[in-house]
Order: C-alpha cells, then sequence, then structure tokens
C-alpha cells in the first residue's frame, strides 16, 4: 500500500508526468469543443489516413525530429540556436539542386536538374558539416554552445540566400514531393520518417553506451574526462546529430512547399524545438535527458496551434496561447511547485504511517 | 595600493575587449573610407547615420548588455518593442488616444512584464532562455491579437517628435553655417546616448551596478556576501524592459508605424551588439562603452554594403556572423591567457 502511494508522488514530481497530463488536458478540451476531433478518416485517392490527430503528429514532424538531437544538446548544458538557419540551408541546396536551369526554364516541371542522389545527400551532408562545425567551436575552442551556434544562426541565412540569388525556385519533381507529402502504410512520409529517427536516435543513445557518455558529460565535463570519456568526441558527434537532423527536417519543410524560403524556413524552430525538450522534462542545465518527454513536448506545441487553428481563432495569435501554455507547464514543473507535492507526499505518506502505528 | 592614475586605469587589462572593438570598427571605417571615400563615406553625415539608422537596437542593448553581465539573457526585447509600437500605433491612430498615453500604458507593460520575467526566473528557478522566450511569445501574440496589419502613425505629437532635428553646424567666416552635406541629430540619437550614459553610470558607480557585476561573476559567491541577488535580477530584467519600450518608441518615430511582425529576431541582433562589444555570455564582463562601439560596429557593415550597391544585402548577415567568430575567437584568446597568467 505505502510503496503504491510513493509510486504516485514520484510520478507527480517526474516532469515528463505534467507534460503527458498537459497534453492530454489539451486534447480534452478539444475533444469537448468538437466531438469530431478524434475521427480519423481514410481517403482511397491518397492512400492516406486523414483526421486532426494525424494532422498534429504530421505537423510536428520537424520539430520533433529536430529535438531529437536538441535533446542531446541540451542533455551536454548547451544549447543549438542554428538549427532554423540549417533547415533553409538544406532547402535551398534541394532546390538548387533541382532547379539549376531555373534561368532557362522559369516554369517548374516534373524533373530534377542533378541527380536525386545528389539533391538529398549534399543538403544533407553540408549541414552534418555545419553541425560539426558548430561541435567544433564548443569541444575544441572552449566557447559556450548559445554563442558558438549563434553564428550559423545569423550567418545561416544569409549563406541560403546566397545560394539562391535571393530568390524562391520551385519544382515539380514528384520523387521530391514524396518525401513531405506521400504516404507509406496508409500514414503521411513525414510521420514515417519522424519514427524512424526516433526509433534511430533512442537505439544509439539507449542500446549503445553513449546516452550515459551525454549525460556525464553534461554532468561534469571534467570528471567525466578523468573517468576516461572523451568529452570532445562526444560534443563532435551530438552537434554533428543535430545538423544532419536539421537537414532532414529541412528537407521535409521544403517538400510540403515545393519550393525554397530561406527567410521562413525553419523561422522560430530553434525556439520551438528547445521548448519541446524543456517541456519535456530535460533540464537546461543538462545531465539526464528523456526521448520520450521530447516528443510529447513536440507533439503538445503542435497541438496548442493545430488547436487554436480549429476554432478559427487569427493565426498569428497562436504565440500568445502557446505562451499561456507553456506558462503554465513551466511554472508547475519548476523546483519550487514540485517540492511542494513532493513535501506534501512525504506529509500524507507520514501521517498515514502514524495512524497505522 | 598602488596609486591609480589616469594612465593605470585606461591601460587595465580588463578593458582590451572594449578596445578590440574600437579597433576593429577604426579599421572597418577606414577600410571603408578607402573604397567609398570619393562617393561621400567619409562624411559627417555618413557617420551620423550610423546613429540614427541604429539607435533603436543601440537603446535596448543598453538593458541588453546589463542582463548578459548577471548571466542571464532576455528574447524578448524584440516582440516588446513592436509591441510598444502597436500600442502607439493602435492607440492613437484606431483609439484616438494621446500618444503620451499609449507610451504610459507601454511602459507599464514593458517594465511589468520584465520584473515578472525576473521574478519567475529567480524565485522559480525557471531558465532564463525559456522564460523570456515565453515572454516573447506572449507580447509576439498580443501583438498579433491588436492588429496583424501595419498602423500608419498619424498624430502631430509623434510628427513634431519625429521631425525635431539640431543641424551640424560649422563656423565659417563669422558665421555658422549648415555643414554639407546636412547632417543632424535627433530625438533618437540623444536618447541612445543618454541611455549609454545612464548605463554606464549605473554600472559603474552605483552598489546596484556592482551587485550586477557580483552576481554575474558568481551567484553563489554574491548571495553568500550578503547581497540581494533576487531583487537585483528582478529589477534588472525590469531596467530592460524599460529599455525595450523605449527601443519601441524609437522604433515607431523612425518608421512611424507599428506592425506585428517589426523587429523579428531583432533580439539575437540586440545580443550580437552585445557581444561583439565585449560583453561575455556566461557573465560578469561588459562594459557600456563596448556595447556602444558595438553597435557602430554592426551597422557600419550595412552601410558599406549599401555604399557597394552591388552586393546582395544578405553579405550583411554573413559578415556579422564572421565578426561574431573573430571576437568569440579573440574573447577566447583573451580569457585563456589571463587563465594562465593567473594560474602562474
Amino acid at each position: 500500500m505505502s510503496k503504491k502511494s510513493f509510486d504516485i508522488s514520484s510520478l507527480m514530481q517526474s516532469k515528463v508526468t505534467w507534460a503527458v497530463i498537459a497534453e492530454l488536458l489539451i486534447l480534452l478540451v478539444c475533444f469537448l469543443i468538437r466531438p469530431d476531433f478524434f475521427s480519423i478518416s481514410y481517403q482511397p485517392s491518397t492512400g492516406m489516413l486523414y483526421g486532426s490527430l494525424i494532422d498534429i503528429v504530421n505537423r510536428s514532424a520537424e520539430i520533433t525530429i529536430i529535438s531529437m538531437g536538441m535533446t542531446l544538446v541540451i542533455a551536454l548544458g548547451g544549447t543549438d540556436l542554428s538549427v532554423g538557419a540549417l533547415v533553409a540551408v538544406a532547402g535551398a541546396i534541394a532546390l538548387k539542386f533541382l532547379r539549376w536551369d531555373v534561368l532557362a526554364y522559369p516554369t517548374p516541371g516534373d524533373y530534377t536538374v542533378c541527380s536525386y542522389i545528389l539533391v538529398l545527400a549534399v543538403p544533407l551532408i553540408v549541414c552534418a558539416l555545419m553541425g560539426l562545425f558548430n561541435g567544433f567551436l564548443v569541444a575544441k575552442g572552449g566557447i559556450q554552445p548559445i554563442i558558438a551556434t549563434l553564428i550559423l544562426m545569423v550567418c545561416g541565412r544569409g549563406v541560403a540566400q546566397i545560394l539562391t540569388d535571393g530568390k524562391q525556385f520551385t519544382t515539380g519533381y514528384s520523387p521530391f514531393r514524396f518525401i513531405g507529402q506521400g504516404s507509406f502504410l496508409y500514414l503521411p512520409m513525414p510521420i514515417i520518417i519522424t519514427i524512424v529517427v526516433v526509433i534511430a536516435v533512442a537505439l544509439f543513445t539507449r542500446k549503445t553506451a553513449f546516452g550515459a557518455f551525454v549525460e556525464s558529460v553534461g554532468v561534469n565535463p571534467n570528471a567525466s574526462k578523468l573517468s576516461g570519456i572523451k568529452a570532445a568526441g562526444v560534443i563532435l558527434i551530438v552537434f554533428m546529430i543535430t545538423g544532419l537532423l536539421s537537414g532532414i527536417a529541412g528537407l521535409i519543410y521544403s517538400s510540403r512547399i515545393m519550393s525554397n524560403d530561406s527567410n521562413n524556413a525553419g523561422l522560430n524552430f530553434e525556439m520551438d524545438a528547445i521548448l519541446a525538450v524543456v517541456i519535456g522534462g530535460t533540464n537546461m542545465s543538462g545531465g539526464k535527458f528523456s526521448l520520450a518527454g521530447t516528443v510529447v513536448g513536440s507533439l503538445i506545441i503542435r497541438t496548442i496551434v493545430t488547436f487554436v487553428y480549429y476554432f478559427g481563432i487569427v493565426a498569428e495569435a497562436t504565440m500568445a496561447f502557446k505562451a499561456l501554455i507553456i506558462a503554465v507547464v513551466i511554472v508547475l514543473q519548476s523546483e519550487p511547485v514540485r517540492k511542494y507535492f513532493a513535501k506534501r507526499a512525504a506529509l500524507r505518506a507520514l501521517r498515514k504511517g502514524g495512524m497505522k502505528a | 595600493m598602488k596609486k591609480q592614475t589616469l594612465w593605470t586605469r585606461i591601460t587595465n587589462p580588463k578593458y582590451i575587449m572594449v578596445y578590440a572593438t574600437i579597433g576593429i570598427f577604426l579599421a572597418i571605417y577606414a577600410f571603408g573610407a578607402f573604397l567609398y571615400g570619393d562617393k561621400g563615406f567619409l562624411t559627417v553625415r555618413t557617420f551620423v547615420n550610423l546613429f540614427i539608422d541604429n539607435a533603436y537596437f543601440g537603446i535596448s542593448a543598453v538593458g541588453m548588455t546589463m542582463v548578459l553581465i548577471t548571466g542571464g539573457i532576455d528574447l524578448s526585447v524584440g516582440a516588446v518593442a513592436s509591441l510598444t509600437g502597436m500600442f502607439i500605433a493602435y492607440g492613437t491612430t484606431v483609439l484616438g488616444l494621446h500618444p503620451l498615453t499609449c507610451i504610459a500604458a507601454a511602459l507599464v507593460m514593458g517594465v511589468g512584464l520584465g520584473l515578472l520575467m525576473g521574478w519567475v526566473i529567480h524565485y522559480l528557478n525557471v531558465p532564463a532562455f525559456i522564460t523570456t522566450l515565453t515572454g516573447m511569445f506572449l507580447a509576439r501574440g498580443v501583438c498579433s491579437l491588436i492588429s496583424r496589419e501595419s498602423i500608419d502613425i498619424k498624430h502631430p505629437f509623434i510628427d513634431a517628435l519625429a521631425g525635431w532635428k539640431i543641424y551640424l553646424m560649422k563656423y565659417v567666416d563669422g558665421n555658422w553655417v549648415k555643414i554639407k552635406p546636412i547632417a543632424f541629430i535627433n530625438f533618437n540619437v540623444i536618447l541612445f546616448l543618454v541611455m549609454i550614459i545612464i548605463g554606464a553610470f549605473i554600472l559603474q558607480r552605483t552598489r546596484f551596478g556592482r551587485n550586477i557585476y557580483a552576481i554575474g561573476g558568481n551567484e553563489q559567491s554574491a548571495a553568500l556576501m550578503g547581497l540581494p541577488v533576487g531583487r537585483t535580477k528582478v529589477l534588472v530584467y525590469g531596467f530592460n524592459g524599460l529599455c525595450s519600450v523605449l527601443a519601441g518608441i524609437s522604433y515607431a518615430l523612425y518608421v512611424k508605424s507599428g506592425w506585428n511582425l517589426s523587429l523579428q529576431g531583432g533580439e539575437l541582433e540586440v545580443i550580437t551588439c552585445a557581444v561583439i562589444g565585449g560583453t561575455l555570455l556566461t557573465g560578469g564582463v561588459g562594459y557600456m562603452a563596448g556595447t556602444l562601439f558595438g553597435v557602430l560596429l554592426k551597422s557600419v557593415i550595412p552601410a558599406l554594403i549599401t555604399f557597394n550597391g552591388n552586393l546582395l544585402s544578405w553579405w550583411g548577415k554573413i559578415a556579422t556572423g564572421l565578426l561574431l567568430l573573430l571576437f568569440i575567437c579573440i574573447q577566447r584568446f583573451v580569457v585563456t591567457t589571463s587563465d594562465r597568467k593567473k594560474g602562474q
């Protein structure tokens, strides 16, 4: 009996629990206002399932993918501000390769100029290298991550614009459309890609010692160095993964709009990704991380946005609602509040024990 | 104790980052003068325009420098400034209020939000990054709730304030004449310089300023010394809110309109100004003089690109990024060498 109550109190102290409760509450409100919120229908013409829930998961794909990397960066005690700019860079490079002939043939068709492998591989490689550059500044230069990544955040969009001469290209190449708008096993492709990425990152961090290395470096870099962990190597790999994942998100984003939009692609993604990680219960000062929590955090952010769209509230006002709900979640997760719950649970346990005695 | 002469004070190694900023600014300015001197880069007007076109960044950078010195960060400044502009535009044009009423409301909003964020950061122990990010979302969202379209500001008071200018004169043959090409200083420039001076005074000459440095150096030691850590941090964020509102007023005077998406990403430009001015994001180090030249350094690059005329304006972003990289490397070098000296 006492063991069970102990479990509940430790659950209440866990940040992930609060995130899940918040997500369920928002969904409940959606359901109460619109009972058809949970309905999912099948569209034979596209071979895809449709519905608000599917839409939430689909639209959260980019943030979820990026925040997988961001979770690791934050577990190291850092932040990566450059991810949004890398999304723009990936889109610009992909469209550059798809539409190298844009001057000669302004109308887009179902073709690509360069080989499709290059269209997909080069943006990913470039983004991974940019991530590696961030990691190099942090690991070898000893620069604070927030500053090191600020450089690419400031320059990245400039690079993307210059690659495409400040223009916006469009394409009609159908294999490229498949990434963001196609379907596989009745699900939209972005969801499939997200699932693959989440599983890959989870396996890499939890089935190898890498996750433990990350947590150890996040708690105390010097101590982990002394215990034989190559902190620099861990940092380099984590930033490279984040860069690569931003590249994947960039391809999905540009495939959704079949164009490059260096001004708006990935705008504020760094903020959303960091929020997703923090709502998911990973502490910004580094150490323990929770990938599952991050997925829930990303879903919360997208659910709020969908909620606001769904009920016809001005799209730009989404931010105000986001702020209010996030504020509630963050205050509930804050140390004093959690300590209060812990204290109350302990008191109750004591009282019960006293009564028995 | 060794007597502090003016010379030892000036050559104090702690100012080295400020001198680096000034040196690089002068180098870039000389570079511009060499390339575009014949096109008028060297005129007083070009120099004064650096202030006029970037006064709002500078005003906000004053508050941001203090926040960064405490070891915090404030991402809400762009949104709060934008909301201030929206208050003024919506209040005067749609509601028919006097601009001063709108400004008063904006001040209450900005300082209130700043104090609230400071309170959450210190007493609820939520990271500054997340708290102020939420503040940014909130201010932007409220901005969009008020209006999604750009509103022009048409009010005689605003027109008078925005149009007020002091022409720079020179003394020729017994008469004061306007210098050619005509250069002037406006309300924004004066507000910018006054805020820099106020900021420098607070940091260097008041107990509050010393507390800011102490908290940035080591918050726990500051608390153990009995310094009012919580109060200082809350007030710093409040002061930064004030600076954001003043920056918003200055921006509204500059563009004479309010728009819900104005100054997007402005917070990072402001942080960039402070960092290239020698402020360390780890806290404890930073000077207003550095921030002043940081703002000038950041604004001289777009000026150079305008003078060139052929380059895409995006090269400005890349140049700013490279500048940031250069500064971070210098800072890193300075910190490691001083650490090594301490070690010996």
